[in-house]
């Protein structure tokens, strides 16, 4: 396949057409992007997946330019997924979020793509986690993946990415106690971005009460410890101690295996969700085909069956087929 | 009991509703202020006005009537017009023409490098050198600005924000080497940095930084500067901007507070230096509404400055420039515009300004030709020479609904005032975007009224000319003003004694980091020929330069639109594109250059939004190669360029090659909207431009232009 080289060759324009195939909705395009990410995964690169989450306003892409910036100097290459939502009025958007990585936009080693969350409220989008595939092939050091909002941790994490953190900003330790179970379980770095100015007690105080937070989190032994960072985005104060911390939880639960199992799982997972998703479809369309749902809740309605035995008749009549 | 005023209001009213067959409570109209306009105004509506005196005359608090006693009767306003164009030497000529033709003040428009710091050799300015206003590199070329122009006796007015410590400076080193003492200069500068961030773009520093540099100047004017207006407190392009009247008015006057709390900060007595704020107003096309404003303005800043504690009468009174509205003229049947231009301008004089702008009619095409200035500046000397309009003092005083309007639109712009207070005054307002969110929002919604038609406009939506006349068009070879600039500068270079340069640079450099005045030392390093590039790169080092993180209205176009069907139409098609293709019709709107004008493109990416497309916004003075790298890696259908400051010619081509450079076999169409001369349209097709869509397009037309054109280019690939 050509665009499987142009890919691994890091041809811009072939990444981004590739990344289109694996985000797009028509069935065509489906095959042909397993096919191509198929062929993508005997070829793995050696890129490190951090995802970025937090609610709308704390930061998340300008702490991206920052670190970003930081990482170019030090030579590393970076693909960047941003999700922006899609309105769920008119199913369009506006992906902002190059206004705020003016910089690192610029950079010929970043790769930087925005996406709309389509149906998905904000949060990973179909197709993230192929484009990280792809990234990755292109020999991508570090794929950044921003979402909007923190009910996506699990996925997030459980999906998609070697590490997960959560972007916060000052005085959101209030809304610590509702939200403790998820993140506690799901984040492996709590960052609390505006660390400056007059926000600098408050970020202060915020970041104190998710180390306590944290606290209460039962460490199984052999996982690497999670961290509450304090930065500024706009200062670019922080960004040593947050590659530092990345850098080190990559190398601990590599040392223990964890890196690799988390991995395995999230194959797992991911295999199970293409195949759930072949059968949906595959049913769905022997539904439109097969006229006898409509016949049969019609009987239903007139007295003639009970419900549940047209619905057992359906599904005799699905399954033989 | 029934007073005789009760009973005649009665009948009127029932006559009223005869004539018109509707009750008089649905007869009132709403403005975009949110003002309900009743068809009759009575004495009742002005008994109890809370910040109007119905007793006051001109010259006495609260100034609505007026700053002066005898306001025209004695002097009739300024005629100053804003000007400025390529170089020094043709903006020199200019200036002198229209001084001997019957202009009084002069007013210089500086072009967008100059703005931005940038010196005209720069990579980043390479469209935009001399195309939107006069480049100025050196104190050279401010010397050949004012040559035979006696600086002691011409009073200037500079639009300068960004870069105002080297222009400034060369102002003041010019008129020394003039042989005219700084403590005679008079003039203004604008210096008003907030509504930069808000929404004129072009701004350095970020905003701490350069409000600081804002009291530097207040502080160095009102010392060794007598003459000279040491700020022009401009809600002018807010209202260019879209805002509408109050919030043009609460936000300049805001702005003006955060202005006085800064010089305050400084040690100075506010008696000291409020007698030089000055203030900088829009005169839109609601006549009596800016009338209105002019006196409310008057009004609030007088309450304004006395809870500041100011004593000395003149700095309770607020000053104005006004400038007609260039947003309300339209690139359609031009001349329109010389009318529009008449009633606004009218609209100022009713209310008392102190200076005027008056607009040229190919105001939507390019920047004005001899001929079409000469018409606008005609304008105001008709208005002052033939109509009788200067005789009385505000002549509309004592009128019902005039003085009921000017208390309305106080107090609504009060209570905007005291929002953007409790937020903590305006740079935290407008580090956090509310002001610019709010503007646009407005913005969008005067949109969507003309698209739809429910606001006319003469020669657009209605009433359009078949036969659209062809006008000339100023035409400026930027190429050509570039290479004479660069040739300056390096002439500059060679001869200037750099030790003295470097030392001068490096003790500003210190300044800014032990807080001591700027422009003392800038002025130091522009006498020594540092360029305003230079003192602006200076700074930078210690300041950084700002870019600004960009918010989108959402929803607000589409709501006006609910269930109309040129837009359903297009929503339609959308969808359709969606299940054929996989994805959402996708575009890239961007601004490249140094081009600030952002209303539009704003305008039109949150719209299309609303109708489903997928929009990636650019961030501001993007370089084509930028612009490139963006539309490839989000694999973009489409591209839509909004140009208004003339660097289309340049920058467009520049932008197809490098597309090319990236992705030889780029599919991405590219179409540009904006202030496009129709001269120029063969020009851009020849670059493989797929449309053109200039002022006043209808933007549901334009995004089915959009998607036919990106639908018909996947056919033709397939
Ligand atoms: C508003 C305005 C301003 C505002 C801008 C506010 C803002 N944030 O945008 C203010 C007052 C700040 C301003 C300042 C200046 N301005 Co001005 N400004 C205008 C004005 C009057 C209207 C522009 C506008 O916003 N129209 C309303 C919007 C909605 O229309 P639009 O942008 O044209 O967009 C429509 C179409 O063109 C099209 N479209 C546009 N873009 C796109 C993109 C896509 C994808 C699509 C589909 C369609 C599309 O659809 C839109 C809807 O109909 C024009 C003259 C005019 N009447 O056009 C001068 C004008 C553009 N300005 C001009 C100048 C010179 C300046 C300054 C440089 C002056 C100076 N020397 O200091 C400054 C600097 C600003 C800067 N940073 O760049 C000149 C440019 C000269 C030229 N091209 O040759 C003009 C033409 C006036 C003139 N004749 O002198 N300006
Ligand atoms: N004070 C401060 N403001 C920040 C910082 N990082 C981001 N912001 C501001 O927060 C707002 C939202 O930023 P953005 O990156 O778009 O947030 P996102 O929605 O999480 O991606 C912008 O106005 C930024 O300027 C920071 O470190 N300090
Ligand atoms: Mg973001």
């Amino acid at each position: 396949m050509q665009l499987v080289e142009k890919i691994i060759k890091g041809e811009r324009a072939a990444i981004a057409k590739a990344i289109t195939l694996v985000e797009s909705s028509r069935e065509n395009d489906k095959n042909e992007s397993r096919k191509l990410i198929s062929e993508l995964l005997n070829k793995p690169g050696k890129s490190i997946r951090v995802g970025f989450s937090g609610p709308p306003g704390v930061g998340k892409s300008t702490f991206i330019e920052s670190f970003g910036r930081y990482l170019v100097e030090k030579n590393y290459k970076l693909g960047i997924l941003a999700i922006d939502p899609s309105s769920q009025i008119t199913g369009g958007s506006i992906l902002g979020d190059k206004t705020r990585m003016i910089e690192i936009s610029k950079n010929p080693n970043t790769f930087i793509r925005s996406t709309p969350s389509r149906g998905s409220l904000g949060g990973i989008s179909a197709g993230t986690r192929e484009a990280s595939i792809i990234l990755d092939a292109a020999g991508y050091d570090f794929i950044f993946i921003e979402t909007v909002g923190v009910g996506q941790s699990e996925t997030m994490a459980t999906n998609l990415v070697d590490i997960f953190s959560l972007i916060v900003g000052p005085g959101s330790g209030d809304e610590l106690q509702g939200i403790k179970k998820g993140i506690t379980e799901y984040a492996d770095i709590f960052i609390v971005n505006k660390n400056d100015g007059d926000l600098k007690s408050e970020a202060s105080k915020t970041a104190s009460d998710y180390k306590s937070a944290i606290s209460y989190y039962k460490k199984s032994n052999d996982t690497a410890d999670k961290e509450v960072l304090l930065v500024s985005a706009i200062e670019q104060t922080g960004m040593e101690k947050v590659i530092e911390t990345i850098q080190n939880i990559v190398s601990q639960n590599k040392k223990n295996k964890n890196f690799d199992e988390r991995r395995a799982k999230q194959l797992t997972y991911w295999i199970e969700e293409e195949v759930r998703e072949i059968i949906q479809f595959n049913i769905q369309n022997k539904i439109k085909a097969d006229g006898s749902i409509s016949q049969l809740s019609q009987k239903v309605m007139d007295g003639k069956i009970q419900m549940f035995e047209a619905i057992e008749a359906i599904t005799q009549n699905l399954q033989n087929k | 009991m029934k007073t005789k005023n009760s009973e005649n209001y009665t009948k009127w009213q029932k006559s009223f509703e005869q004539e018109t067959k509707i009750d008089l409570k649905e007869a009132s109209s709403e403005t975009d202020e949110g003002i309900e306009i009743k068809p009759v105004y009575t004495k009742a509506d002005i008994e109890n006005l809370s910040f109007v005196d119905n007793d006051s005359l001109p010259g006495q608090f609260p100034y609505t009537r007026g700053p002066k006693a005898s306001m025209y009767t004695n002097r009739p306003w300024t005629i100053r017009q804003y000007a400025g164009f390529s170089t020094a030497e043709e903006s020199n000529d200019f200036y002198k023409k229209n001084l001997k033709s019957g202009q009084k003040g002069l007013s210089v428009a500086f072009d967008l490098p100059t703005h931005r710091g940038y010196d005209s050799d720069d990579d980043l300015v390479m469209g935009d050198v001399g195309k939107a206003g006069v480049a100025i590199d050196t104190v050279e070329d401010m010397k050949i600005l004012f040559n035979d122009i006696p600086l002691d006796q011409m009073s200037v007015s500079m639009t300068m924000n960004g870069a105002v410590l080297p222009v400034l400076s060369s102002f003041i080193v010019a008129g020394e080497e003039q042989n005219v003492n700084k403590n005679l200069l008079s003039g203004t500068i604008q210096n008003d940095i907030l509504k930069e961030f808000m929404v004129r773009n072009t701004y350095i520093y970020p905003p701490d930084p350069s409000m600081k540099i804002v009291a530097d100047i207040i502080e160095f004017t009102s010392k060794e500067m007598p003459k000279f207006n040491s700020i022009s407190i401009s809600g002018y392009h807010m209202q260019e901007a879209g805002a509408d009247n109050v919030l043009e008015l609460a936000y300049t006057l805001a702005d003006g507070m955060e202005y006085v709390r800064a010089a305050l900060s400084k040690g100075l007595d506010i008696d000291d230096f409020a007698p030089r704020l000055s203030f900088f107003f829009a005169i839109g096309t609601d006549f009596f509404m800016e009338i209105a404003k002019l006196r409310a303005a008057r009004t609030l800043w007088y309450k304004i400055m006395k809870d500041f504690g100011a004593k000395n009468e003149k700095s309770l009174i607020l000053r104005t420039h006004c400038q007609t509205s260039g947003v309300s003229l339209t690139e359609k049947d031009p001349y329109n515009n010389i009318i529009r231009t008449s009633y606004e301008a009218l609209s100022a004089i009713l209310g008392g300004t102190q200076s005027l702008h008056t607009n040229s009619f190919d105001e939507a095409i390019a920047l004005p030709t001899d001929e079409s200035a000469r018409i606008a500046r005609n304008t105001q000397l008709i208005l002052q020479n033939e109509t009788g309009v200067t005789n009385t003092v505000d002549p509309l005083a004592g009128s019902y609904f005039i003085e009921s309007l000017t208390d309305e639109l106080s107090k609504k712009a009060w209570e905007v005032i005291e929002e953007i207070e409790s937020l903590g005054g305006m740079t935290k307002a407008v580090k956090a975007g509310v002001p610019k969110l709010k503007i646009e929002e407005s913005a969008t919604k005067k949109q969507a009224k003309v698209d739809s038609g429910s606001r006319v406009v003469v020669g657009v939506n209605k009433f359009k000319n078949p036969k659209e006349p062809k006008v000339d068009v100023r035409v400026i070879d930027n190429n050509r003003v570039r290479d004479d600039q660069i040739k300056k500068i390096n002439d500059i270079k060679a001869s200037r004694d750099q030790k003295a340069v470097d030392e001068s640079l490096a003790k500003l450099v210190t300044a800014a980091k032990e807080d001591s005045n700027l422009l003392a030392r800038s002025i130091d390093a522009i006498k020594n020929r540092a360029t305003v590039g230079e003192v602006s790169k200076a700074l930078e080092q210690v300041y950084g330069r700002h870019f600004a993180t960009s918010l989108s209205v959402s929803g607000v176009y589409g709501k006006h639109f609910e269930g109309d069907e040129d837009f359903m139409n297009v929503t339609k098609k959308v969808n359709i594109f969606e299940e054929e293709n996989g994805r959402r019709p996708r575009v890239l709107v961007v601004k490249m250059g140094q081009d600030g004008h952002d209303r539009g493109a704003k305008i039109v990416a949150t719209s299309f939004a609303d109708m489903g497309f997928d929009v990636d916004m650019g961030p501001l003075f993007q370089s084509p190669k930028d612009v490139a790298k963006d539309a490839i890696e989000n694999d973009v259908h489409a591209i839509g360029v909004s140009t208004l400051a003339a660097g289309h010619k340049t920058l467009v081509p520049e932008l197809m090659k490098s597309l090319k450079e990236i992705d030889p076999k780029s599919k991405i169409i590219v179409f540009v909207g904006g202030v496009i001369p129709e001269q120029d349209y063969d020009f851009l097709y020849k670059n493989n431009i797929s449309a053109i869509f200039g002022p006043g397009s209808n933007i549901i037309e334009s995004a089915e232009k959009v998607i036919d054109l990106i639908s018909d280019k996947i056919h033709k690939n397939n």
